[in-house]
């Protein structure tokens, strides 16, 4: 990976943070924010696969973690799995769909909002172990999808085609 | 489509769950390396956060003021009228005030209006849908500790969970992890019990009130100060009670409870110097008597800008008497 692409990463993993933490909580839809550091893992995993995923899904949810209340390390671990998990499911399409922004972003949403209840209330956050935060992940996942359609352009914005193209000479 | 190495690809996930693990470990353990870490991040962050804040509040409060418009009208109408009935209370209630106030000194009791406060803006909501919290834009360099109670004119809002250097995170009443000691009904208090926040709810729940106290509709609930080692000082209420369940035979009863400040719209705050609330080094301070520490407190922390971001004298909360300190009738007006 070249540091060019290193550089939009981390932009994108910053601005992504700022506004998660500044502008979408007073943007909230029936009290639920959508999960924008989330959304911007999958498009990162989908477009530069598990591998890059992960990882950037492990600096993003570090990242929101320092402002959150629960462990540190909690969404990190679920932004991960979730980027690892797409990336993976990336690499057995043959072609991109034109509906895949919405539908990663919904269903990537709805896993990892699934994930961070069941992981956080292992880790003894028990109070996420509720009724209420099965309606939370649904109407999360449905905002991911909307925010989907905006962050998967700029992650092909971040990880350009030639940058594809020079992973996949990768023996 | 991107091809890797399966074994690479599969070590690289693995070394980031472990180190996810034992960061979360570490973390709910209290490793203090990490707690610092985390403040530092978030103070190194706030200027950043600042300027985005500064620059979309407007788009934020454009979006709100179209979603709220209608409600706006009306809530505008009934301000007006509430205010021509305060204005006549106004003078009769300061009288009833001074009058408490002087009672209480005679009685030596600790009372929130002998509270230094720290004044403080909101700047933004919690990230999170799990959680619900509130930024302010005060944090330790303004006196800000971890514990302190914080409120606005209406009543408790929370509790400052995480103190930085220039911000510091308030937990909501309505956050499943708030808990508060509490009276039902002023002097002589109906009954006492916690209050907690429920998940996602805009009500509390009181629990451990026995199935024999007479609770109704419409009762104040406030903070007791109960404890020795309470959270909260006396007398800031909390909301009214909306409902009531008894069940035959039952042990306590269920108690819902609406709070007076609308968590949704609280802009500015105000977080109290209470002594008994606050930990770490300012524990040991503080000594003994709440009353007399209050008034050690910023002066001991030696900050410069203490001075002038506190609120040196009263609170505009409450003329509600104090019920469970002395345990006596006396109190009242």
């Amino acid at each position: 990976m070249t540091w060019n692409v290193r550089l939009r990463l981390l932009l994108l993993l910053v601005t992504t943070t700022v506004l998660q933490i500044t502008v979408f909580p007073d943007l909230r839809f029936f009290g639920i924010a959508p999960e924008l550091c989330l959304v911007a893992t999958i498009a990162v995993a989908f477009r530069a696969g598990s591998e890059v995923g992960a990882v950037y899904g492990f600096v993003a949810g570090l990242a929101i973690d320092i402002f959150l209340q629960t462990p540190l390390g909690l969404s990190a671990l679920t932004f991960a799995i979730v980027g690892y998990g797409v990336g993976f499911v990336q690499t057995g399409l043959s072609q991109t769909p034109r509906w895949a922004a919405p539908m990663f972003g919904g269903i990537g949403g709805l896993a990892g909002g699934a994930f961070f209840v069941v992981i956080g209330s292992l880790t003894g956050e028990e109070q996420l172990f509720a009724w209420r935060s099965v309606w939370v992940v649904l109407v999360a996942a449905i905002y991911d999808a909307v925010v989907a359609l905006a962050l998967f352009p700029i992650a092909r914005w971040a990880v350009p085609v030639d940058e594809l193209a020079g992973r996949a000479r990768m023996p | 489509m991107v091809v890797y190495r399966r074994g690479n690809r599969r070590s690289i996930i693995i070394l980031l769950v472990i180190t996810a693990i034992t960061l979360i470990t570490l973390d709910v353990r209290g490793s203090g390396p990490l707690t610092s870490l985390r403040g530092g991040a978030r103070d190194l962050f706030s200027p950043v956060a600042s300027v985005v804040n500064t620059i979309f509040s407007p788009v934020g409060d454009w979006l709100s003021g179209i979603r709220n418009a209608g409600s706006l009208n009306r809530e505008n109408d009934r301000l007006r009228s509430e205010l021509e009935e305060f204005q006549g209370q106004d003078a009769e209630e300061q009288i009833a005030a001074a009058e408490n106030a002087e009672l209480r000194r005679l009685l030596d009791l600790p009372y929130v209006e002998d509270a230094d406060a720290i004044a403080a803006r909101v700047v933004s909501g919690s990230p999170s849908n799990f959680e619900w919290t509130v930024m302010i834009d005060r944090g330790t360099s303004s006196g800000v500790l971890e514990g302190m109670p914080v409120v606005t004119g209406l009543g408790l809002v929370g509790r400052v969970v995480e103190a930085d250097n220039n911000r510091a995170t308030v937990l909501l009443l309505r956050d499943p992890l708030f808990g508060a000691d509490v009276a039902i009904g002023a002097e002589p208090a109906i009954a006492t019990g916690i209050a907690q926040g429920r998940t996602g709810e805009d009500t509390m729940t009181i629990d451990l009130v026995s199935n024999s106290a007479r609770v109704e509709e419409g009762d104040i609930v406030f903070t007791s100060g109960r404890e020795e080692e309470s959270r909260y000082p006396p007398g800031i209420p909390i909301g009214e009670v909306e409902s009531v369940v008894r069940y035959r035979g039952g042990i306590q009863q269920e108690i819902v409870v609406r709070p007076y400040v609308d968590l949704d719209s609280i802009e500015y705050v105000k977080v109290i110097r209470w002594p008994t609330g606050v930990t770490g080094d300012v524990d040991e301070e503080d000594e003994t008597d709440p009353a007399e520490g209050e008034g050690d407190e910023g002066e001991e922390e030696g900050d410069p800008e203490a001075p002038g971001s506190t609120t040196p004298t009263t609170l505009p909360l409450t003329t509600l008497p104090v019920t469970s300190t002395a345990g006596t009738g006396s109190d009242g007006e």
